[in-house]
Formats: C-alpha cells, sequence, structure tokens
C-alpha cells in the first residue's frame, strides 16, 4: 500500500513536469500553429540555468530557512530567462518563416535544438548540474514506513497552480480573449485593427517560459544533463498526440495518462516502458487523430 | 458633406477588369445600395476600399484625406469597417467575446496581459448594448459556432459596428439567410446604422431588399458604375432594369458558388 501511493505520488510529480513542458509546446502550436521541436532543449536549459544560479548564490552548504526561501526565490529564474530567450527567437527566426511551408518551421527549430544543445555542452559542460541543496533543507515527510521528499509535493503543487493559473489566463482574461482570436483566425484578428505581431511574440515567450519552468522545478529533484532535453521533447510530444496539440485541457490530461503508464512501466513492464507509451499514442491517432481533447 | 470620394479608382486582375474606373462620392449620413449582377465588381470595389485590394490606381479620399496607401489596421483606425460576404466570427468565442474583442482592439487595450475581460465594466456595458440593438442580448454567452445563420449574420455587423466606424460596408448582409429572415435582419441593421448616423454601404442582391431601405442606390456592371440615383430613379431606368433582369436568372444559381469561392 506504502509502495502504491509513492507511486501514485512520484506520477503526479512527473506529471506536474510533464504538464508544463507539454502546455508551453501545445500553447505555442495552437497560437502560431507552430511545432516548436527546440522546447525541450529549452527546457533543459531553463534548468540549467536555474541548476546554475542556485547553486553559484548559496552553493551546496545551505543556512537555515533564509537560504531556503532565498534559494526558492532563485529557481524560477530559469523560467524568465528562457521566456526572455523566447521573445529574442519569435521575432528573429520564426517570424520571417511563417508564411512559408512547415517544413520550414521544422527545420528551423530542429536547427535551434542542435544550437541550443551544443551551447549547453559549451557552457556548461559534461558535469550534471543540480540545485539538491533546495530538495535537501525541505526534508521528508513520512508515507507509512517510508520517508517521501516534501519537494516532490511542492512540484505537484506548482503543476496545479500553473494548470489553473493558465487556464485563468486564456480564459479569464482580456489577453486571454485575444489570444483564443488569434488562434483562430490571424486575418481576421487583424482585420479588426489587433497588433498580432506583439500577441505572437507573448504567445511564445509565455510558451518557453513554461519550459523553463519545467526544468527550473525539476533540477532540485534531478540534475540538470546533456540530453535531458530531448527526451523530454519526445514524452512531451506522446502527451500532446494522446491529449490533441493545442489543448490546454489535452495537455493536462496527457500528462498524468503518461507518467502514470510510465510509473507503472518502470515498476511492472520496464522493457517496454516506452514501447507501451508509443502504442498508446498509436492508438489514440488511430481512433481520434486529433487526440483526446484536439480539434480538427 | 462626401465622406468618401474615390477618383478614377482601378483594379484589374489579369484581363478582368474588377474596378473600372470608379469615380464614386458617398454623403455623410446616406445608405448606399450597391447592386449588379455577379462579377460586376462589387466586392472588389468594398476590398479596395476597406484596403484588402490595392488600387493599380486612383485615389481614395476619406473625410478629404488621402487613404489610398494606408493599410487594413489604419484604415480601420480612420473608421472604415466592414463585414464579409463569408461570415467572418470567431466560432470558439462566445457572442460576448466577439464583440468585446472589437472593443478591445478600437480601445487599444490590448496590452495589459493580467486585466480580466469581464471586469471592464465599460467594455462589458458596451459590449452588451452592442449586443442588445442586434437583438442578440440572449446569446451572449453562446459560442459563435451554435448560433443560426441569421444571428451569425447580425453577430459580423455587430464585430465591424462595434468598431465605431464612419463608414460601415456591409457585404451581402442578407444572403443565405431565409427571405423571412431578410427583412427583420435589414431593419435591425438599418435601424442601427441611422440611429447612429453611420454611413453604410451595402451590397445587396435582394431588389426588393434595396429599393425598401436605400438612399441611394449605385448599380456596377463589369467593374464600372452604371448607374446611380435614388430607388424611384434607379427603378424607373430601362437600362438598369435590362442589366439587372437580364442577369437575374443565371445570378440566383451563382449566387451558391460565388459564396463557396468566397
Amino acid at each position: 500500500m506504502t509502495i502504491f501511493i509513492i507511486q501514485i505520488l512520484n506520477s503526479l510529480f512527473y506529471a506536474a513536469v510533464l504538464f508544463l513542458i507539454a502546455a508551453g509546446l501545445s500553447l505555442i502550436y495552437g497560437v502560431m500553429r507552430i511545432v516548436n521541436l527546440a522546447h525541450g532543449s529549452l527546457y533543459a536549459l531553463g534548468a540549467y540555468v536555474s541548476a546554475w544560479v542556485v547553486g553559484g548564490a548559496v552553493g551546496h552548504a545551505m543556512s537555515g530557512a533564509l537560504g531556503l526561501a532565498g534559494a526558492l526565490l532563485l529557481l524560477p529564474i530559469g523560467a524568465v530567462v528562457i521566456a526572455a530567450v523566447g521573445a529574442l527567437i519569435e521575432p528573429t527566426l520564426l517570424r520571417p518563416l511563417y508564411r512559408r511551408p512547415e517544413e520550414y518551421h521544422l527545420l528551423i527549430t530542429f536547427g535551434l535544438l542542435m544550437i541550443l544543445e551544443d551551447a549547453m555542452k559549451l557552457l556548461f559542460g559534461g558535469t550534471p548540474l543540480s540545485a539538491g541543496s533546495i530538495m535537501d533543507s525541505m526534508g521528508s515527510i513520512p508515507i507509512g514506513r517510508l520517508l517521501y521528499p516534501t519537494y516532490n509535493l511542492v512540484v505537484v503543487a506548482i503543476g496545479l497552480i500553473a494548470a489553473l493559473g493558465l487556464w485563468w489566463f486564456i480564459y479569464r482574461t482580456r489577453f486571454g480573449v485575444i489570444l483564443r482570436a488569434t488562434s483562430q483566425d490571424r486575418r481576421m484578428a487583424a482585420a479588426l485593427g489587433l497588433n498580432v505581431g506583439r500577441v505572437y511574440v507573448q504567445a511564445f515567450a509565455i510558451g518557453c517560459f513554461m519550459a523553463g519552468l519545467g526544468g527550473a522545478v525539476v533540477v532540485p529533484a534531478q540534475a540538470a544533463v546533456l540530453g535531458m532535453g530531448v527526451e523530454a521533447l519526445v514524452l512531451a510530444f506522446v502527451v500532446v498526440v494522446i491529449g490533441g496539440l493545442g489543448s490546454l485541457e489535452g495537455a493536462l490530461v496527457g500528462a498524468l495518462i503518461v507518467s502514470l503508464v510510465r510509473t507503472a512501466g518502470i515498476q511492472f513492464f520496464p522493457e517496454i516502458e516506452l514501447a507501451v507509451l508509443y502504442l498508446i499514442a498509436t492508438a489514440v491517432l488511430l481512433i481520434r487523430p486529433t487526440g483526446l481533447f484536439g480539434r480538427a | 458633406m462626401s465622406l468618401l470620394e474615390t477618383i478614377h479608382l482601378k483594379k484589374y486582375f489579369g484581363d478582368t477588369h474588377a474596378v473600372d474606373d470608379v469615380s464614386l462620392v458617398i454623403k455623410e449620413g446616406e445608405l448606399v445600395s450597391l447592386v449588379g449582377p455577379n462579377g460586376a465588381g462589387k466586392t472588389s470595389f468594398c476590398n479596395v476600399v476597406s484596403a484588402y485590394y490595392t488600387a493599380d490606381s486612383g485615389t481614395i479620399l476619406f473625410k478629404g484625406r488621402d487613404v489610398t496607401r494606408d493599410s487594413v489596421t489604419a484604415r480601420v483606425k480612420a473608421g472604415i469597417a466592414r463585414s464579409f460576404q463569408l461570415v467572418n466570427l470567431f466560432d470558439d468565442l462566445t457572442a460576448f467575446d466577439n464583440v468585446a474583442l472589437a472593443i478591445f482592439s478600437r480601445e487599444g487595450k490590448t496590452r495589459s496581459m493580467a486585466a480580466l475581460a469581464r471586469r471592464d465594466s465599460a467594455v462589458t456595458g458596451e459590449a452588451d448594448a452592442v449586443l442588445g440593438q442586434f437583438g442578440l442580448a440572449g446569446k451572449r454567452n453562446e459560442l459563435a459556432r451554435s448560433l443560426a445563420q441569421g444571428e451569425r449574420k447580425l453577430l459580423d455587423v455587430a464585430l465591424a459596428y462595434a468598431l465605431r466606424p464612419k463608414l460601415l460596408f456591409l457585404d451581402e448582409p442578407t444572403s443565405g439567410v431565409s427571405t423571412r429572415d431578410k427583412g427583420q435582419i435589414m431593419d435591425t441593421i438599418a435601424g442601427v446604422v441611422r440611429g447612429e448616423g453611420i454611413t453604410a454601404v451595402v451590397v445587396e442582391h435582394d431588389m426588393d431588399v434595396v429599393f425598401t431601405y436605400s438612399d441611394r442606390i449605385v448599380v456596377m456592371h463589369q467593374g464600372a458604375i452604371l448607374a446611380k440615383g435614388t430607388p424611384d430613379e434607379i427603378r424607373t431606368n430601362e437600362e438598369v432594369a435590362m442589366t439587372l433582369i437580364g442577369a437575374a436568372g443565371p445570378d440566383a444559381f451563382t449566387q451558391r458558388s460565388d459564396h463557396a469561392r468566397g
């Protein structure tokens, strides 16, 4: 029973991180119709930046509650940096390509993926970078006979807050109305006199912020390593294929399904864990090609 | 006083003279109908004036200012708005949000990212008032996609109207709806337009509608102006009668495919 609860908590932790990444990917696709292959690398870069900032500021020996609060405040810097990177990428690299066919979007974002991966290798080297001191100093809570890291529960809470916040942002704010309108009909939005270019920068930056936030929250629990971005990208794609690209609800449900299957897979069928995920994605594609929550 | 003046306006597509040397004055506050057989250049003329097409030559004066080279956005800001022959709505937004969006845009309230959509009482009040004017108050919270065709037509006009234009182009506001609904839609539109003193140019096929609601009628044929005048003058103009009646037969059949093409 204890093991079961811990497995559920673990899968919720993965779901929270995956949701952050996939929601950003989905938001960008929903508004701009661009599949951002560099999204996973932006997540990884967010993880590296956060780990580097926290490591540089407090080191590995943290002193008391003040040190912990400070470290937690520094942690989201990775997300902010990635949002800024996104605000730079959109007008310079993506904007000239909107009128071109999709292959160009894939090529440019794939190129960006390679550049980012090498840039991380250059900047941070092959050594894993962690902000584990945060996780350590937050301690653990007892679950049955075992101890469970408190920080993991914080991440689940952050994922939940992010989901609610994003939903509120998209469905309840004025900007959300503009965002949804632009995503439905760009020409018409421009005909009403809306500044579509500005909406695109904002949407892309928010999507990148979500990826960076995913990296920032994961790095106290798991060190940033080379290749984590590509792995995350693949899983995020499985999430949006299941949930439906461009749908917020889809990203949430997809993230829950993928992490549950993954956690169960690691426990019960580790040899074919990823294969099962792809099978599920394939089944969804065959039965409901737009995903569970996607629209044609 | 003239609100819009086009001087020798031309737009050719290869050999097709879509707008051929059109010189037209639209006076402030009048409701002008633009009629003519399909392909006469009515929609093309609207497109050139609202900047969806660039004029090949000629001049467009709006409130005495040359706007020939201005962008769509600039002309919306100057006060030229339009509805479309094919209804253009944001299908996944509610009727209310569709109208609110036009108001945000007009007011330049598009910067603040955290502002709540429905807490801005000025916008909420205005959007509700606009929906009420067009008889759509009861459909406020329904998605645009779920509205009936006649309601969609009205919402489309409401969106253009919410931009508070001086000059409103309405491209076939009653196409695709039943004869019974036509009168109601035109009553609503004419009521709002006249009540607010907006100048309107309506592209319309149904001559009953045209004769009932227009101050003035402009007849186009093959891109050029064939005749213009009051409903009575046009009704008794034999050349117009020949052109319109001659085209009435095939027109009725091609209308559908014309819509499909947009």
